[in-house]
């Protein structure tokens, strides 16, 4: 299991503030409402469903918090088509075949046999099973693009987030000593299912002000020179306007800044925004769609 | 539950919770008494009784989608708004009005006199078609000149029909992915009795891939004698591929995919006058694409979905807008259906504007007049 042994003790949250500038001294700039939701999360342990579009830093919570508590952080990246043996548990099939031609010679009747090559030395645990299996601490789950998933799996996930436990059938239900703080993010890209919506806080991820968006330039990169990250905002922020079909998000502003910083401009000028268009636009149509209004009039 | 934390401000009294909990429920938010509860909960773990923070902890609790996250800020400052500044006790009637449900418009009605009039018919005029020859008959006839009591038996017909081609549809599927991947896991159990050999080999087929429809239907003026049709078409295909979703369009797009999803047709018509707009008025296909890609375009369209297009093709707005919009849609999904009700006119050619304009695009160009040519549906999907 990741448990990293060099984690801080994790000290008691006492109220939303607090727990909103313990995320800002890591670096996470919030707002109230983001602080109230996760404080919830971790005041009701009840998993909390962050949506928004890409880019806006709804994985980064999960970090953050997991960074926060001391705990050990287990991800779990959705997509179409996982299934239960990389979610939750598999068996090390490998292992059992040796042990079944190790046994062979033995007296052992076949029921022996088996229970031993289906017990725990053979289980190949995936994140969900560690989330439950924690021995000492709550671990921060984060499961990462349930929108990605399809509505089976989905399906599969409430009996874990309501009971926090988990069925094998050859061992039996296994209970979580420790509940985790469960975070799921989605981009929207499906509806979920409103039995899953039930069970969880919610909370909407939107695009940042210019104000926050500048803070969280500063925070996210100290070196930067406010200028220049004023700039980069301002120009995002522009470009946000237009009707893109992948309107940037705050990551597109962090790669956009860094980049014009590792280039040694002092300034974002036309040129260099040209030259680092790639940060903002993501598609051909985007690009030409930026240009024909004009970088200077976005720069403005 | 330590309500006692808060008891400076009786404002935000649990009583008070529970009574915002229930009129936000009235008005839009879909939050059960499981909600209920969690807000109380809430509001007593965060303790200080001010408005932003019970404003937040109550949004993470009653929201779960960002169209309710947005509405959300309304319903409270009516609530706690309305209840400090007139009257005593905050109270649901009061707003009730603002946000009750809009009445059936006179357009749209017409669909539910249509809709009523089968019902009625049912017991007096089912006899009138059976038997083999009437359904023949009955798939052959031109939509715009069914009679009522045609109407309702079609009904009955095309959702028996479509059952089945969804059957057929299923089980090809399954049998093309038979085993193609060795199950260890099962495996492995069975070689247990062989010392370990995998004598039996256990075989998983591959789930078959999900196959998305996106039904975009016209219900402008010169679509009207179909449309209304074609709506049930649109029901009976939701019913039985269940990855399906449905849009009516005139000059805007409006999704009714949800309203269409109940057990009973007659209920999916009557919710539906409730509130589309736009029947029987004018036609602008490509703009209608376009707000539908913008709004729904990232979410829908994929690989695996197929786009079927209901219209007749007289579009009063842009070819170039259409052809544009048309051209995104196609580069991204698997097949462009378009049917089209005039191609069962026998001296019909697609030289409209709109029509020309999108035909390059389309992958699928047929009828969609009679019964029989909605269930020639089947090749393509």
């Amino acid at each position: 299991m990741p448990v990293s042994p060099t984690l801080p003790p994790a000290t008691p949250i006492k109220d939303v503030d607090s727990l909103r500038l313990r995320f800002e001294e890591l670096g996470y700039v919030t707002d109230r409402a983001l602080a109230t939701a996760v404080y919830l999360l971790i005041k009701l342990q009840k998993p909390l469903l962050i949506e928004g579009h890409a880019g806006l830093g709804k994985t980064e919570v999960a970090k953050v918090l997991a960074t926060l508590l001391g705990a050990p952080l287990i991800r779990l990246q959705c997509y179409e088509g996982l299934d239960i043996s990389s979610a939750v548990y598999e068996w090390n099939y490998q292992k059992q075949l040796l042990a079944i031609k190790i046994q062979e010679r033995t007296q052992q009747s076949v029921e022996e046999k088996e229970k031993h090559i289906f017990s725990k030395e053979f289980l190949l645990e995936r994140p969900l099973l560690q989330s439950i299996l924690a021995e000492d601490v709550s671990p921060v789950l984060l499961i990462d693009e349930i929108d990605r998933a399809d509505e089976a799996f989905e399906a599969f996930l409430l009996e874990l987030l309501s009971d926090f436990q988990i069925t094998v059938p050859e061992m039996g239900t296994i209970k979580a000593k420790h509940i985790p703080y469960v975070i799921l993010t989605s981009n929207r890209i499906r509806e979920l299912s409103d039995a899953l919506k039930r069970r969880c806080f919610y909370h909407w991820i939107d695009y940042p002000s210019l104000e926050k968006e500048f803070k969280i330039v500063r925070a996210r990169l100290p070196g930067v020179d406010p200028n220049l990250g004023m700039q980069v905002v301002r120009f995002v922020q522009n470009a946000r306007q237009l009707d893109l079909t992948k309107p940037p998000g705050v990551s597109e502003t962090l790669d956009c800044v860094h980049s014009v910083m590792s280039l040694g401009k002092p300034r974002l000028d036309v040129q260099t925004a040209e030259e680092t268009l790639g940060c903002v636009a993501k598609s051909m149509e985007d690009s030409a769609k930026l240009r024909a209004t004009g970088l200077e009039k976005l720069l403005t | 539950m330590e309500a006692t934390t808060r008891h400076e401000d009786p404002a935000y009294s649990t009583a008070a919770i529970i009574e915002f909990c229930h009129f936000a429920r009235t008005n839009g938010l879909s939050a059960g008494v499981q909600q209920t509860l969690s807000a109380v909960e809430a509001s007593a773990a965060i303790g200080v009784a001010d408005r932003q923070a019970i404003a937040c902890a109550l949004r993470a609790v009653l929201t779960s989608s960002k169209e309710e996250w947005d509405l959300f800020d309304r319903l409270f400052e009516i609530f706690w708004n309305g209840a400090r500044s007139e009257t005593g006790p905050p109270s649901g009637e009061t707003s009730d009005a603002r946000f009750s449900v809009n009445k059936p418009n006179p357009s749209s009605r017409a669909l539910m006199t249509r809709s009523s009039g089968e019902t009625s018919s049912t017991d007096g005029e089912g006899k009138a078609v059976s038997g083999a020859s009437a359904q023949q008959r009955l798939q052959k006839v031109d939509l715009s000149e069914a009679s009522h009591n045609d109407l309702f038996a079609l009904e009955q017909i095309c959702l028996r029909l479509f059952r089945k081609m969804a059957l057929r549809l299923s089980r090809r599927l399954k049998i093309r992915n038979f085993a193609d991947r060795v199950d260890m896991r099962r495996t492995i159990r069975r070689s247990v009795p062989h010392g370990g050999d995998p004598v039996v080999l256990a075989f998983q087929g591959r789930k078959p891939r999900k196959h998305r429809l996106v039904i975009f239907l016209d219900i402008s003026g010169s679509m009207n004698s179909y449309s209304l049709f074609l709506v049930r078409f649109a029901y009976a295909l939701q019913k039985y591929f269940p990855q399906t979703h449905t849009f009516l369009f005139s000059t805007d797009v409006v999704e009714i995919t949800g309203m269409l999803r109940t057990r009973q047709l007659p209920e999916a018509l009557r919710k539906l006058s409730q509130c589309a707009t736009g029947w029987a008025g004018g036609t602008k296909i490509g703009e209608s694409l376009r707000s539908f890609n913008r709004q729904y375009g990232r979410k829908l369209i994929s690989r695996n979905t197929t786009f079927i297009i209901l219209s007749d093709g007289w579009d009063t707005g842009e070819p170039a807008t259409l052809a544009a919009e048309l051209c995104i849609i196609s580069r991204r999904i698997a097949k462009l259906i378009w049917l089209n009700p005039l191609m069962g006119l026998k001296d019909y050619k697609p030289i409209t504007r709109g029509m020309s304009a999108a035909l390059p695009y389309v992958d699928v160009f047929a009828a969609a007049h009679n019964l029989e040519s909605l269930l020639a549906l089947e090749r393509y999907l």
